[in-house]
């Protein structure tokens, strides 16, 4: 077909990129044509961005390279995953677009015009509307969807032939998702090529013409996106391709066997199964509705920003308002919500590190205090929090075994060796031997410090387990992994008894999947707690 | 903006309440010495009865507290009171102080800033590389000689036998500007640590803002080096060293005693030793005014230079 010939923007041919003898990309081809999407996915640590960055010129440090990498047309520009981290903090977010457009429109006064024009209207272009207003603004002062979009200006201000972004759309809500589909969307309308990094299905499916499949740095299949997408599947383990509203999970193949049976006959069939409890609880159910008495119990709960400490006053600005909930023992609820909505407002309220709020708090029928501060060893252990940034919680100068130990040392009051046995064990449950454990949090990808994070919380034994999108960032593959072990804790074992759950996510399966409740956060407001289950 | 408007007030009311701390200190350790203005001035002829006289007409037969209200009274209407030894104002003292000292520390500054701030993106330029060795080692033996040694070195080379340049400031009047060759040894004096540490801070920082993901994106847009340096680089790694300016111009200011000795210049650092050597508690009460309030306003200075370049960590402050 005519697919010969457009030019391409930008050509990858049998790239290999090799670091200490260990081969991090073999053989990666791939064409980025103009105005067409081409995708590069695979599990974390496939070589997708080691290729992505090959189209910007940039490799490993000490790298062996071979092949061929081409870009026609002026350099390829990159959106990487974290658009804040791209922005300078110490200048205003014009600083870096007034520097790109010198590089094309001339550095003379009297270009001064025609760079300022192509500026705002780069900015226009990726739908800023207010050009003036970024311009002036520091980077901690703008949102991080209009952080994400100076960046995307940086790209079509600079003329790039070809556009490489990093995750996009990782551990972003569905609308934050939309609108960032629809902003590469307009890239791939102005004519560029646009190569897009990402374990997420959805938005590949959405934008891509192109797929190239990578595992282990080989491709693992390649081509028009509508033949490689629905044979992807193998890539990861569990990854459900179609948007399923319940994954398929826990539920012991038995059980369904007997409900699609159904008939007459089923009675019979069902009693003979080994059911367990969950049986009738439906497909996929998390386990037997918890009946124990509430663990932890918020009435009233009403927090600001800024303002007075006991009442917001008129420098305050409400984040939520008069939010009542409970959990049990073995309870899972999920909080959901659109960015800004107050979900993680209000798990730092429980965890006692948001101070700013009126109302009641009860572990166990017992007041809590409402800062950590004032808090026992017993309450501070009793509710611990897993924060959605994992590497941004461990400190990164000492092992993550060691770190991991301290919870018990300083909550539980263990023996220092003990501690640390104890932490090691726990971790190579988790999947994490000794040898990855003894490393710095530099030496862990981003599914392991999660799941070393976990451990960590777990290690002070709590009744009430917050956990803030600990599964976005992650890859299919680390997000079954983790969602195994909630269900494992809400379920309890021999030795430990069922912890509860709050479970703050965009990941609306995994909320399904796991949740006994689900409530909606919006405009600092709790809609009523529904049963996910009958 | 209101918030920083609010931060300023809140700052510069807890500067006030520092200030009036520094003062009653100072009083205080200046009462706990041994000795007082009387028997210093008595000198040669400590007789007993004697003393007792200069004390009535010095009121220093008064309490203590006393004598601080009195003296914080005065301070309110902009009077430092009288030098106890001389019966001279205090504040003709540190007018007096204030000039040769100003000249030292504004010319100190001229000269540390430009050379700190490129000497430290030049040993970032390459880390590790030979510059960056030659400068690191050069600033650290440097930062390892004390003033006094230094300044010795100095004068024994270039003043006694090279004999280019004047070893004291002694029989060249009290306006060191009259002569100025006076003044480059001094000033090479106080610049030679400052230098050394603030270019070592500057270097820490650009090597860490040119590794940063910013920096990278700047470079991968085709801005040249140079400007990735200067324009998208040094700003993040200022905050750190205009804190350290901050404490060397108030270090400057409060007149550098062994250089002033050393160079005998009549700045605040040498009144200061007269007036603790005297016992003359006004002296020292208006020179611990004057200190503490340049310490409060330079550190809130430099504070305020930090949030404009690291504009995020004022909303923690």
């Amino acid at each position: 077909m005519n697919r010969e010939t457009i030019p391409p923007a930008a050509r990858i041919d049998r790239l290999r990129v090799e670091v200490a003898g260990r081969a991090l990309v073999d053989g990666v081809s791939l064409t980025a044509l103009p105005g067409r999407c081409t995708a590069l996915i695979g599990p974390s640590g496939s070589g997708k961005s080691t290729t992505g960055l090959a189209l910007l010129g940039e490799y490993p440090d000490g790298a062996a390279v071979s092949g061929t990498v081409r870009v026609t047309g002026g350099r390829a520009a990159y959106i990487p995953q974290s658009p804040a981290a791209a922005l300078n903090p110490a200048r205003r977010a014009g600083a870096l677009l007034g520097d790109i457009a010198r590089q094309r429109h001339g550095s003379g006064p009297r270009r001064r015009a025609d760079r300022a024009a192509a500026v705002r209207q780069a900015l226009r272009a990726a739908q800023l509307p207010d050009p003036e207003l970024v311009l002036r603004r520091h980077p901690h002062q703008l949102s991080g969807g209009q952080q994400q979009r100076a960046v995307l200006a940086q790209a079509l201000l600079s003329g790039a032939p070809v556009v490489v972004a990093d995750e996009p759309t990782t551990g972003q809500d569905p609308d934050t998702k939309r609108r960032v589909t629809a902003e590469l969307r307009t890239v791939l309308d102005r004519g560029i090529a646009l190569v897009l990094l990402s374990h997420d299905l959805e938005v590949v499916r959405e934008l891509a013409d192109e797929v190239v499949a990578l595992r282990d740095g080989r491709v693992a299949e390649a081509g028009p996106a509508g033949r490689v997408l629905p044979a992807v599947h193998s890539l990861w383990t569990a990854a459900p391709l179609a948007p399923s509203p319940v994954p398929a999970m826990a539920a012991p193949p038995p059980v369904t066997a007997a409900s699609a049976a159904g008939g007459p006959t089923a009675s019979g069939t069902a009693a003979s199964a080994p059911a367990g409890p969950a049986g009738p609880a439906g497909p996929a159910g998390p386990g037997a509705e918890p009946d124990g008495d509430v663990v932890l119990e918020a009435a009233g709960l009403t927090a600001w920003h800024g303002g007075g400490k006991r009442r917001p006053g008129r420098a305050g600005t409400v984040t939520l308002r008069e939010v009542a909930l409970t959990v049990r023992p073995g309870e899972c609820l999920a909080l959901i919500g659109a960015s800004g909505s107050g979900k993680t407002t209000l798990a730092r309220c429980l965890a006692g590190l948001h101070r700013r709020w009126s109302g009641r708090l009860l572990l166990d029928g017992q007041p809590l205090p409402p800062s950590l501060r004032d808090r026992t060893r017993g309450q501070l252990a009793a509710v611990q929090y897993v924060f959605q940034d994992a590497r941004a919680s461990f400190d990164e100068y000492r092992p993550v075994r060691e770190q991991v130990a301290r919870t018990a040392v300083r909550l539980r009051g263990a023996a220092p060796d003990a501690a640390l046995d104890e932490a090691g064990a726990l971790l190579t449950t988790l999947g994490l031997d000794a040898a990855t454990a003894a490393r710095t949090p530099a030496g862990l990808s981003g599914g392991e410090l999660q799941r070393a994070a976990l451990a960590r919380a777990l290690l002070a034994r709590p009744r009430v387990l917050l956990c803030d999108e600990i599964t976005s960032g992650l890859d299919p593959a680390n997000r079954q992994a983790i969602r195994t072990l909630l269900t494992g804790l809400t379920t309890g074992t021999a030795t430990t008894p069922p912890t509860a759950l709050v479970l703050i996510t965009h990941d609306l399966p995994l909320a399904a999947g796991l949740a006994h409740r689900t409530a909606v956060v919006a405009h600092g407001r709790l809609a009523l707690p529904h049963p996910t289950h009958p | 903006m209101s918030d920083r408007r609010a931060w300023l007030v809140r700052r510069l009311s807890v500067g006030v309440l520092q200030i009036a701390g520094v003062l009653a200190l100072v009083f205080l350790l200046t009462e706990a010495l041994p000795g007082d203005a009387a028997v210093a001035l008595a000198g040669d002829h400590p007789d007993p009865e004697r003393i007792a006289r200069i004390r009535e007409t010095m009121n220093l037969d008064e309490p203590a507290a006393e004598r601080l209200a009195q003296w914080a009274a005065g301070l309110l209407t902009g009077d430092l009171g009288t030098s106890l030894v001389s019966g001279r104002p205090v504040t003709g003292y540190l007018t007096a102080g204030l000039g040769p000292t100003l000249v030292l520390a504004a010319l100190t500054m001229a000269l540390l800033v430009p050379v700190a701030v490129g000497l430290g993106v030049l040993a970032a330029r390459r880390e590790g590389g030979r510059t960056d060795r030659l400068i690191s080692t050069a600033t650290l033996a440097v930062y390892a000689v004390p003033e006094f040694a230094l300044g010795v070195l100095l004068v024994v080379v270039f003043a006694l036998q090279l004999g280019r340049l004047p070893p004291t400031a002694v029989g060249h009047g009290s306006d060191p500007l009259a002569e100025p060759a006076v003044l480059v040894l001094p000033v090479l004096v106080l610049l030679a640590r400052p230098v050394c540490s603030i270019s070592r801070l500057v270097r820490a920082g650009m090597i860490d803002a040119l590794a940063a993901p910013y920096s990278a994106q700047a470079r991968r847009y085709g801005v040249p080096a140079g400007r990735v340096r200067w324009a998208h680089a040094l700003p993040n790694a200022l905050a750190p060293a205009a804190q350290q300016l901050a404490r060397t111009l108030d270090w400057l200011l409060g007149g550098v005693i062994v250089v002033e000795t050393l160079f005998v210049i009549q700045g605040l650092g040498t009144i200061l030793m007269d007036a603790v050597a005297a016992r003359d508690i006004p002296v020292i009460q208006g020179l611990a005014v004057v200190f503490g309030t340049l310490t409060v306003l330079l550190n809130l200075g430099a504070d305020l230079v930090a949030r404009h370049f690291a504009p995020r960590t004022g909303a923690a402050a």
